[in-house]
Parts: structure tokens; sequence; C-alpha cells
């Protein structure tokens, strides 16, 4: 109901403007959406642009959960690890990613994943996926997988991990069939914000110069050239492809936290 | 030299203001191997600390504790406890669960399923092997502990309260259960509860604590024939006069707690 109404109101005022610059027509944002593959002011399609970001996205957020998961488990457990690690973290959490990108674009400039590996003007998607991008989506990403899981891990009931050590488990084991598996839906959790926030996150990135491609960018180029019906759908596109990240997270969450939901 | 000698243990807690809590004093007492030992004390006895100096979970603050002629030192693959509470690894089956201790024994899957199979046969829940523990009621998540305590073949297996959160019927369903089961594989068991009617139903030896600070008042054989008849005029004797014991430690904290 709520979805009619807004877009009945924006119609009405995008008559009374009428000026496509300010606010175009429904129709014409509309057929963009179902044209996506139709190239958008020769930077490409919107199928392209959101293959860009996601790939940024996905290396990014990989990276996070690589580091963040494993970090989680032995700050979670180990007091040496916590003392060790939970003062800078303090101290680096409040940070927003958002902030990091300038000095993310001057350590790293515009290099890309191609240009590691020697191949400088290539045009396939590694050479889309700056270093600096991927820094601010793997420290948007880091946090909240890092801390969930050390939430997950610190709270494990005792009970279980006396229970498997008068079962005979050794330290390797109670950490690969207690620990982890009684973290895992917080772990789960901190995977899900984690995936959310680098999704804005780079949106956030693309906007900003030495940008080239990617939906943050588009949205960013069309408001250069006052093309407002590409700047709505792209819009609307990374709220669509938001919750359906979200939406695939939360069917992998239910099934194997099935057992923390019921849980007396 | 007995299967398990508890001597002159005590063990002493620390406060939250640094005061010392005395749990366990002076306490010695032996066991016999494949007895059925029963422990029966009034709350905050020391009982289930006791339990957890013999599983080796916690230390003794001064004495020893020889179980077949080992110092207990940390935890061993002798002994295995059985909590009150529920200690189901609640993320995976029965059947997952009921073989832990043979996955940890590094037991190929297929053996250790089916030596599983064989205590969930035991404890009567054949056909809940693929069931996860929040499925099932607090008497069965009980048994299903018990089958996994079982299948880790201890000698000695501890039981802490382990039917003290259930209703009568089934409580006397899985004393039958357990008594079956103590008979057929003979080991040796110690049994904590507060619950005397149990204590006398299925124990060769119960021992009576006394709290404040936890030790050990009187050790009673109990030689009735099994089964046993509840209504018996022995099983009614030994029940009156462990109540009575009962009373008069409880009686002597209230004087005490008057001065």
């Amino acid at each position: 109901m709520i979805p009619i109404i807004i877009i009945a109101v924006w119609e009405f005022f995008a008559i009374q403007a009428n000026n496509p610059a300010l606010l175009p027509r429904v129709g014409d944002v509309i057929s963009h959406l179902i044209h996506p593959f139709t190239d958008l002011l020769n930077t490409g399609s919107f199928v392209r642009h959101i293959c860009v970001s996601a790939s940024r996205v996905v290396l990014g957020f990989i990276l996070a959960a690589l580091v963040g998961i494993p970090l989680g488990l032995l700050v979670g457990r180990y007091l040496l690890f916590h003392r060790l690690f939970s003062p800078i973290i303090e101290i680096l959490r409040p940070l927003c990613p958002i902030a990091w990108i300038p000095f993310a674009m001057a350590i790293f400039k515009t290099y890309t994943i191609a240009d590691i590996f020697g191949a400088h003007y290539t045009t396939n998607i590694f050479g889309h996926i700056q270093l600096g991008m991927l820094y601010v989506i793997f420290y948007g990403g880091f946090f909240p997988i890092f801390l969930n899981t050390v939430h997950g891990v610190k709270s494990v009931k005792h009970i279980y991990i006396e229970s498997a050590l008068l079962l005979g488990a050794d330290q390797k084991r109670l950490f690969r069939k207690v620990i982890f598996p009684s973290s895992l839906p917080a772990i789960l959790t901190g995977l899900k914000v984690g995936l959310g926030i680098s999704w804005m996150v780079i949106i956030a990135a693309e906007m900003l110069p030495g940008s080239d491609a990617g939906i943050g960018y588009l949205i960013m180029f069309s408001y250069e050239l006052a093309e407002m019906d590409i700047l709505i759908a792209s819009m609307i596109l990374i709220g669509a492809i938001g919750a359906l990240l979200s939406y695939t997270v939360k069917i992998i969450t239910d099934r194997t936290s099935e057992w923390q939901a019921k849980e007396r | 030299m007995s299967f398990l000698r508890v001597n002159d243990v005590n063990k002493v807690y620390h406060g939250e203001r640094k005061e010392e809590v005395i749990a366990l004093a002076d306490m010695s007492f032996d066991c016999e191997d494949r007895e059925l030992l029963f422990i029966v004390g009034p709350t905050g006895c020391g009982k289930t600390t006791l339990l957890r100096l013999i599983a080796g979970l916690e230390k003794p603050t001064s004495g020893k504790i020889i179980l077949d002629n080992k110092i207990v030192d940390g935890l061993s693959h002798e002994t295995t406890l059985v909590f009150q509470q529920y200690s189901l690894f609640p993320w995976t089956n029965v059947l997952n669960n009921v073989s832990f201790s043979l996955e940890m024994k590094n037991i190929p899957r297929k053996v250790r399923h089916e030596k599983a199979k064989h205590y969930i046969d035991l404890v009567g829940l054949t056909g809940f092997e693929k069931a996860y523990p929040y499925e099932l009621s607090g008497g069965m998540q009980q048994r299903v502990a018990i089958a996994r305590a079982l299948a880790h073949d201890p000698r000695l297996l501890l039981l802490d309260e382990p039917f003290g959160a259930l209703d009568e019927r089934t409580r006397h369903r899985l004393q039958a259960e357990l008594l079956a089961i103590w008979q057929e594989n003979k080991k040796t068991v110690i049994f904590v509860t507060h619950n005397i009617d149990e204590a006398i139903f299925l124990a060769s030896r119960i021992l009576i604590m006394r709290d404040r600070p936890g030790r050990i008042d009187d050790d009673i054989n109990v030689n009735l024939p099994r089964p046993r008849d509840r209504r018996s005029e022995d099983f009614v004797k030994i029940h009156i006069k462990i109540r009575e014991i009962l009373e008069q430690i409880l009686t002597v904290n209230n004087q005490g707690g008057e001065q």
C-alpha cells in the first residue's frame, strides 16, 4: 500500500514540476529498469555497473570474513589475544569506514587487482577492483563480523565446554566441534550485518573522485549530467540488491541457526 | 586398595570479598569397584563440588583423590559426569551427541554410529537418532545425556542429580532403566541426589553429607533385594532413618543460625 502512495505522490509532483532534470516521471525510471542491458551515458549498462560494484563488495567482504572470523575466534577464546587486540580495536571501531576513503586513495592511488598481476590496461573486471575500495569494504565488513564472532565465542555455555572435555575432547577439537558450531549463529549475524555495511560503503566509495565504474559512480555521473531518471533507477537498484543480499543470508542463517531459535 | 579413595579432601573457595568459603572439609571415603554409591545431603552441602573434584574438573585445596591407584589430576578417560542441567549439544542431533566421545577417539563414522545406536536403544530412544535436543522432552534429553556418557565407556560414571528436573513418573521410569543398565554393564556409579526415595531404590550404599562445611555424616549399606519395593517395611525403615538424620542436620543448622 505505502509504495503505491509514494509512487502516486511522486508521479503527481513529477507532472506538476514538468522538469525531468528535477523529478522524472515514474514511467521513465521504470523503462530504464526493464532495460538493464542498455548502455547509459556511454558508461555501460546497469548490469555492468552492478557487476563491478558486486565484485568489489564480494572480494572485500570475503577478505573481511577470512580475517574477522578466525581473529574473532581467537580473541573470544584466549585472554592473550583479547589483551593484544582489544585496545587497538576499540580505537579503530568508532572510525567510520568512509573516513578512510581519502587515506586509502592516498596510499593505494588508483591501483587495481589487475595492476598487482601486471595487467595494467585490461578491461576485465579486475581492472575495476581498486585496492583502496577493497580496503574500505574490508574495513566496513570486518568489525561486525569480528565483534559478533567474539560475542558468539564468549557466550558458548560453559556446560558444553565441560561436557566436551569430559567426553575426551582436546583443545583443537573443542574448537572445531563445540566452540565453532555453538558460535555459528552469532557469526552468521555478523556476516549479515557486515555484508549490509559493505554494500553501503561501496556506494559511497564509488561516488568519490578516481572512480570509473560501479553503481555509485553511475549515480554521481548521472547527477552531474542532470539525468535524474537514471539516478533514481540506480537508487532503486541499490535498495533492491541490498534487500536481496540480506534475504539470501537470512535463508542460510535460519537453516543453520534453527537450533538456537528453538533452544529452551 | 579400593577403586576410588577420597582421602582427607578439603576444598576452599574464595568469595567476592576474598572471604574463605569451605565447601568440603576433611572428606574421606572409599568406593569399591562396581558399587552404586549414592550421596545424599541438604542443598549446598558440596555434593556437586565433590563430583567435580572426582571428575577432575577442579582440584582439591588439600588432600588426594585416588582412582584405580592413580591420583586424579585433571580430566581422565576413566571418568565422566552427567550434569543436572541439560548439557546436550543443541546444534546437532541425538546420534551425533551420543557418538561425540567416539568421534574424539577417532573411531570411523560407521562404527561409531552403530555403537551410538546401541546406547540409544539402551535408553529406549530408538527412532530418535535424527531428532535435535530441542525436539525432546526433559526426560528424553537426560536419557540421551546418559547414553552419551555410557558411549564414552567410562569405568566411573558420575551422575549429578540427573533426574532432578523431571516429574515423578518419568523419574521412576528412568531409575528403573538406570538400574537395568548398571546391572548389565556393572560400572561404578556415584549418584548425587537430594531425593531419599531415589537413593534407597537404587543404591548399594548411601553416604549422607552434612553442610557448612560439607563433610560425611553417615554411611549406610543398603542390602535390600532388587527390584526394590518402595512400600516394603525395610524400605520404609531406611527411609525414616535417613529422613531423621537429615532433619537433625537441618535443626543443627537452624540453631547455628540463631546464635
